[in-house]
């Protein structure tokens, strides 16, 4: 198995279709693109050809959001060959997914369901997880989801639940700082336990985007700019990782590239302030 | 106390079937009730599905109009849990649901405006192929020619409409007011195809799609000529043949042929 910590990429951006052209076209100022997995394990046409030109120009990585690694349901062996098989298309530099369930019974609930954080749960992920990186012959990247409900039944918290799957599986961390922000609000907690509480060397990538607040709790939905306590919070991040791939995630409400890459240029500022000016060159 | 796998079957029964019995086992947050927090997860289940279908038939949202497009929609996501990986595929069963509801029966071109709106979703991410050029063509000696067996391009689906949902369909996508729906006096024949990544159909006369239909069987040209002549008369008939064919070349209806 691969085992080399990926490199540290820069700052990307979500692949969509919205902006393939101007990609091609304009080369904007984004190190790297993050796809949606799912998205691409299609047979042919437009997509996988935009995708094979786009990752001839930028290191690309694979983001799957229906791996459902925590499900009781058995192990899909398709979604698995459909996985490797666009893995080898790709060449990504990681592939993750999320440390949630998406369903039971074949149904798939195209959602980021919460798991509880209880020492069956953790034996079950992490036996998964190996299942899955033996299967694909290199490291899982997971991210930490956004969460409207708590169990009865958690015996830890969350960040000791993700340490946990990361230590024992031997996998590597996506930090989503917006998912652990919207998550401390939904669940009282604070978010420098949570920074605190993962381990430094998993992680490999961050998430940052934007949420709808609902005034008792966050919904997180992909569809804003992301908002200053969130920026405050990636600053932290930065601060207590160091540098780390940064992305930001828009799937809904899409603005035009230049937008997004303002807001990337945001990130990329944050972070030199943090590095003390240093400027942060990506491996590639 | 529950097993993870009881927990997640009455966590799933609580979005699909309304079930709330899950909600003994979730908290309270220190600012709102577990009713309104679980309910983030139903509200996001059928909201992001109808989303995707609003996506994948956007003419028979505009046909329809938003009230009646989201009543079918809801009927049609408590009938079909998805069942896939990728919600790409979560409207897939939306043209025979509305074919087989009932509640379009007067209203064939709504079923029919769904099957088109699929089956170009399919052709646009179906098996890539490079298109049959006429050069290859052209390069074929004489004598091959009535062995000459043609192959459509993977992606092309054959329809048959009963009205004139190709029309209503062509007028939504520019923005343009549809014509009134009408039962066609013949059955409409349409082959939809991807050419340089774009999905497109094409309505076929009788006889061409007769010649259509026969050719992706692989039936050789020599007879497709033959059964021309016999749908429509012998004058001609190999010309006529041969315009559908170049025709057909000309638009990437077809990936290659074989003369054998």
């Amino acid at each position: 198995m691969t085992s080399n910590k990926p490199p540290y990429l820069g700052f990307g951006l979500g692949l969509r279709p919205q902006h393939y052209q101007e990609i091609l076209e304009g080369a904007p100022a984004v190190d790297w693109f993050e796809i949606i997995s799912e998205n691409y394990m299609i047979e042919g046409g437009q997509p996988l050809h935009m995708l094979d030109q786009i990752r001839e120009r930028y290191p690309v990585v694979m983001h799957g959001v229906s791996l459902s690694i925590a499900s009781t349901a058995p192990l899909d062996l398709d979604y698995l060959g459909a996985l490797k098989t666009l893995a080898e298309r790709v060449n990504p530099k990681w592939i993750s997914d999320h440390l949630c369930w998406t369903g039971v019974h074949g149904v798939n609930l195209h959602d980021l369901l919460p798991i509880p954080y209880t020492e069956e749960a953790l034996t079950h992920v992490v036996d998964r997880v190996g299942q899955v990186q033996d299967f694909l012959g290199r490291r899982l990247t997971l991210e930490n989801v956004s969460s409207y409900v708590t169990f009865g039944q958690s015996e830890m918290t969350e960040w000791e639940f993700v340490s946990e799957v990361a230590r024992r599986a031997d996998c590597w961390l996506l930090f989503d700082v917006n998912n652990v922000y919207v998550s401390a609000f939904n669940h009282d907690f604070s978010t420098d336990d949570f920074l605190h509480g993962v381990p430094r060397d998993r992680v490999v990538q961050f998430h940052v985007a934007g949420h709808s607040h609902e005034e008792s709790h966050i919904i997180d939905t992909h569809d804003h700019p992301v908002c200053p306590e969130v920026w405050d919070f990636y600053r932290e991040a930065v601060t207590h990782f160091g540098p780390v791939s940064t992305m930001i995630e828009r799937d809904d409400n899409i603005p035009p590239l230049a937008e997004l890459v303002d807001e990337l240029n945001h990130a990329r500022s944050i972070a030199n302030e943090v590095s003390g000016g240093k400027r942060l060159e990506a491996a590639e | 106390m529950k097993s993870l796998k009881e927990l997640q079957e009455s966590f799933q029964r609580g979005i699909l079937a309304g079930d709330d019995s899950i909600l003994a086992e979730v908290n309270d947050s220190g600012k709102e009730e577990r009713m309104v927090l679980f309910g983030v997860y139903r509200n996001a289940y059928v909201s992001r599905l109808a989303e995707i279908l609003a996506d994948d038939y956007q003419q028979l949202h505009s046909y329809l109009g938003d009230q009646a497009f989201a009543k079918l929609v809801k009927a049609y996501i408590d009938a079909n849990p998805s069942d896939r990986r990728s919600a790409r595929w979560f409207g897939r069963h939306l043209p025979d649901f509305v074919s087989e509801s009932g509640n379009y029966a007067k209203h064939p071109e709504v079923a029919e405006i769904a099957a088109l709106e699929k089956a170009l979703a399919d052709a646009f991410d179906g098996p890539d192929a490079a298109p049959l050029k006429i050069e290859a063509l052209a390069a074929l000696a004489p004598e091959a020619w009535p062995q000459l067996e043609l192959q459509p391009h993977p992606t092309a689906i054959r329809l048959t409409f009963r009205t004139n949902a190709a029309e209503i369909w062509s007028a939504l996508k520019d923005e343009a007011a549809p014509p009134k729906p009408l039962q066609m006096p013949e059955p409409q024949a349409i082959v939809v195809w991807r050419q340089d990544f774009m999905a497109r159909f094409k309505p076929l006369t009788t006889e061409e799609a007769m010649m259509w239909d026969e050719a992706a069987k692989g039936v050789r040209f020599s007879v497709l000529c033959e059964m021309v002549a016999t749908f429509a008369g012998e004058d001609e008939a190999e010309l006529r043949a041969a315009t559908y064919l170049k025709g057909w070349v000309d638009m990437g209806m077809l990936a290659g042929f074989q003369t054998r």
